[in-house]
């Protein structure tokens, strides 16, 4: 090992919560999604900004508990180079025994039908734990989906794995608590963030359209940041 | 994934909404979109974005992006919903001359690699079309479309295929030669027979068959002609309008249809029956004219010539064929007012010719336009003879303002002593004009270069003409000076949102159709006319017979009819929308009121004037 990445690694101290977490894990696991998963290591935090691997995430829930309401359907798509390739994209309904209360339907609009049409569970996390491998997952408001994830991640493997996370939420409150004036915290909310981008209109609250709507946010707030210093992952991680 | 077009679906709505995309199956489009790339662009950033070298299409979601020449000359400004093709070939190249493009606005890009366009141009056409032909081939693909529209919303709709077919059909013998059939299409002069086993018909054959069915494949004359005939001969029923006939030929790619009546052969319907439908009622409206009697009778005549502008735009006819049907009814108007002048005056005491200039001359009038008049006299006139003239265009002029031709505000009509002269002050007049050009003189004056006689003795007006054309074929400082005036007219570069965007960057409200693009392609099929020598007045004709000589190529010639028939075309249509809401007519296009497809033909076509107008300019 050379020096100058001996002295790389001592700035990773930061980070050694997740790569110490995911090498420990990996050994312990069996072959499967999670270990391949987890045998990629998470980028380096002194990643430029521009060439992060990203992939914004979404979940549609019946609920805000992770331990009792379920995960309906996840949509995602992929940041590379500061360009989200829509080929990449990613929608599925997950089959819950759950039912559906009609508060929540009107929200995501995914009816008790869809839902029974719906893929299983370990499925679609596979999926997604296949998208992210290597990756920083990009969200807005963080808890939902941190707890939703790893709530499933427990229920399928036995084990809360650790997800390095980039919060659009995070972004935008850092950047308002900066300028030490009150704001309303409904100005932290997706669509209003984006209006204050000039970003175009988003209505439809699906999985993947929020993941896409995430991701186009992300890229306008990273943009106003580019002219100045160097920023890296460690600037923007969670 | 199958639930993949509903998630993406605000995307999709996006681009389904943008031309040439908009005529995609939903899968197609659901394909594309998935190919899509989005990149956010601050203001002030070029394009393409940082890192991107591959040949892309830019869509532009969200901003606003310049386009901009090596010397920085905005060539185009680009809003929501916009493409930009600057980015789509191999080496990156300045198309268009656009060498700089880069966001005015922070700005939400979507892109498509050339590669997925050209796979699904493959598969279809129209997008292929789209993006690989230039601005001019573009314009004429569309003017093609627009004249096939014109013939299958004509008032074939109304039209019972009865008035139409000719009967009785010609028929052949089964058992006769290919040649026996070929020398009695000849003789009869028609491409098309019916072949007949006794009363009964078993198909039909056209002139294209016995060329591509015998005499190209190798087949001898004396063969029969049901070796060559088409045996599942498609028929009409004689019920039908004449509208289905024509679908079914469109449909079938035929030229003939057999009309039956009761189940029997009863006659036969082409193509060219049909289309040769149009125009019979300014014909009409002539005569009616021709027989007036009065001036009051005129002017309840007169008071049709709207509704006739209207249903000649409802017909889908060309600007072309509105504008000759409109000129040659005014010229009708004029010839019965002169009649009845003469009658109440007597007869004149010299030859003369009574003239129509600009617009009317050239027989590209709309509905009501004002009056542009002058008479050229006989050099026998004695000084005392202009009384009686003077009166004639007393009583023309006035019965045309009664008619709703108001008078010309340049003061250009026979009731003006200056434009009421022999011959030879004629002659002057365009010799001083040609000889002596003034940038003003010129300006006022351009209207005599459309001259056409109405009324009299042509021989008068064609004498000056030709000796003016000679002088003006020679001249290079009065060509030089006419160009100038009239490249004074330049086409807007495009829009930008819902408005249109002038060449100093700066955006208006409305298109004003006729002093930035149609008087444009007038002036120079002026300019083309009177430095080759052309006699023709109408703007058409100078282009056509213009083609192929030093000043314009055949190729400009034909894009410059396509430009100026899309204008045309517009303005028609948007004086129809006028009149029928019973406003006055006018050549202010909004540019909301037109699709985003038609946005991108003016486009083109502006480009093509352009383009023209900078060859005039260079040639100086």
């Amino acid at each position: 090992m050379t020096s100058a990445t001996i002295a790389n690694n001592a700035l990773l101290n930061w980070l050694i919560g997740y790569e110490a977490k995911r090498k420990k894990l990996l050994h312990k696991l069996p072959d499967g999604a999670l270990k391949d998963f987890l045998s990629v290591p998470f980028p380096d935090l002194k990643t430029p900004i521009q060439q992060i691997p990203i992939l914004s995430v979404d979940f549609e829930t019946t609920g805000l508990d992770a331990k009792q309401d379920k995960l309906l359907s996840v949509g995602f798509v992929e940041i590379d180079h500061q360009q989200i390739k829509l080929n990449s994209c990613y929608h599925q309904i997950i089959k819950t025994k759950a039912q559906l209360e009609e508060s929540n339907v009107i929200i995501h609009h995914i009816t008790d039908e869809q839902k029974d049409r719906g893929e299983k569970l370990r499925i679609v996390v596979e999926a997604l734990l296949k998208a992210l491998t290597g990756k920083v997952m990009l969200v807005h408001f963080a808890r939902i989906e941190k707890q939703f994830l790893q709530q499933a991640c427990f229920e399928l493997y036995g084990v809360i794995p650790p997800f390095p996370m980039i919060d659009t939420l995070v972004l935008a409150k850092r950047k308002l608590d900066k300028r030490d004036v009150a704001y309303d915290p409904s100005e932290l909310r997706l669509s209003n963030l984006r209006n204050k981008y000039k970003l175009p209109e988003h209505h439809a609250h699906n999985a993947l359209n929020d993941a896409i709507a995430t991701a186009e946010l992300y890229l306008a707030q990273t943009s106003k940041q580019r002219k100045k210093q160097q920023i890296t992952l460690k600037d923007i991680l969670l | 994934m199958s639930t993949m077009d509903t998630e993406l679906s605000e995307i999709s709505a996006f681009i389904q909404s943008i031309p040439p995309f908009d005529s995609l199956p939903k899968q197609v489009l659901a394909q594309l979109v998935r190919e899509l790339t989005i990149n956010y662009v601050r203001k002030n950033e070029a394009l393409p974005p940082q890192g991107i070298t591959d040949p892309r299409l830019y869509i532009l979601r969200k901003g606003a992006i310049s386009c901009l020449s090596s010397g920085n000359e905005l060539i185009a400004r680009l809003g929501e919903g916009d493409l930009c093709t600057a980015f789509c070939s191999e080496d990156i190249a300045q198309q268009d001359g656009i060498h700089i493009v880069q966001t005015d606005e922070d700005s939400l890009v979507y892109s498509v690699s050339i590669e997925v366009l050209a796979d699904i141009g493959e598969r279809f056409p129209s997008i292929s079309d789209f993006f690989s032909n230039d601005s001019a081939q573009r314009l004429k693909n569309k003017m093609n479309k627009v004249n096939e529209e014109a013939i299958m919303a004509s008032t074939l709709m109304n039209t019972s295929v009865s008035n139409f077919y000719q009967s009785p059909v010609e028929t052949i013998e089964c058992s006769s030669s290919i040649q026996q059939a070929a020398i009695q299409m000849t003789e009869q002069g028609y491409s098309c027979l019916v072949v007949v086993d006794g009363e009964e018909p078993v198909g039909i054959v056209t002139d294209k068959d016995i060329r591509r069915r015998c005499v190209a494949a190798g087949l001898s004359t004396e063969q029969a002609i049901s070796e060559i005939m088409t045996t599942d001969m498609c028929t009409i029923d004689i019920k039908n309008n004449a509208y289905d006939a024509l679908m079914t030929m469109t449909a079938k790619h035929i030229h003939h249809l057999p009309v039956t009546k009761y189940g029997n052969l009863a006659g036969m319907v082409s193509v060219t029956d049909l289309i040769n439908n149009e125009g019979h009622n300014a014909i009409n409206l002539s005569s009616i004219i021709h027989k007036a009697n009065s001036l009051e009778e005129l002017k309840q005549i007169s008071d049709l010539l709207p509704k006739l502008q209207i249903r000649l735009a409802k017909l889908g006819s060309s600007a072309d064929h509105v504008g000759k049907s409109i000129s040659a009814i005014t010229m009708a108007f004029t010839k019965r007012l002169i009649e009845m002048a003469e009658y109440k005056f007597g007869q004149a005491p010299v030859p003369y010719a009574w003239l129509a200039a600009g617009s009317q001359a050239r027989q590209e009038q709309l509905a009501h336009s004002d009056q542009d008049n002058a008479i050229i006299i006989c050099d026998t006139m004695k000084p005392y003879d202009d009384a009686w003239f003077e009166n004639l265009a007393n009583f023309v002029c006035d019965g045309l303002a009664e008619c709703g031709f108001i008078y010309c505000p340049g003061d250009i009509m026979a009731t003006n002593p200056k434009w009421r002269q022999p011959r030879k002050v004629w002659q002057s007049y365009f010799t001083d004009w040609v000889e002596t050009p003034s940038p003003k003189a010129l300006l006022n004056s351009s209207v005599f270069f459309d001259l056409d006689t109405i009324y009299g003795d042509k021989t008068l007006l064609e004498d000056v003409r030709q000796n003016m054309l000679k002088s003006t074929q020679k001249s290079t400082l009065f060509i030089a000076h006419l160009s100038k005036n009239a490249l004074g007219l330049r086409p807007p570069l495009g829009f930008f949102r819902d408005f249109v965007l002038k060449p100093n960057g700066k955006h208006k409200a409305t298109l004003d159709l006729k002093h930035n693009g149609i008087a444009p392609v007038v002036d120079l099929a002026r300019i083309y006319a009177l430095a080759e020598g052309i006699s023709a007045v109408n703007t058409i004709e100078r282009i056509q017979q213009a083609a192929g000589t030093r000043s314009l190529t055949k190729a400009s010639a034909e894009n410059l009819i396509d430009a100026y028939e899309f204008l045309g075309m517009l303005r028609v249509e948007h004086q129809a929308q006028k009149l029928m809401r019973g406003e006055e007519p006018d050549n202010y296009l909004s540019p909301k009121e037109i699709s985003k497809l038609e946005r991108e033909h003016l486009k083109d076509a502006f480009k093509v004037i352009k383009t023209l107008q900078d060859a005039r300019q260079s040639s100086f």
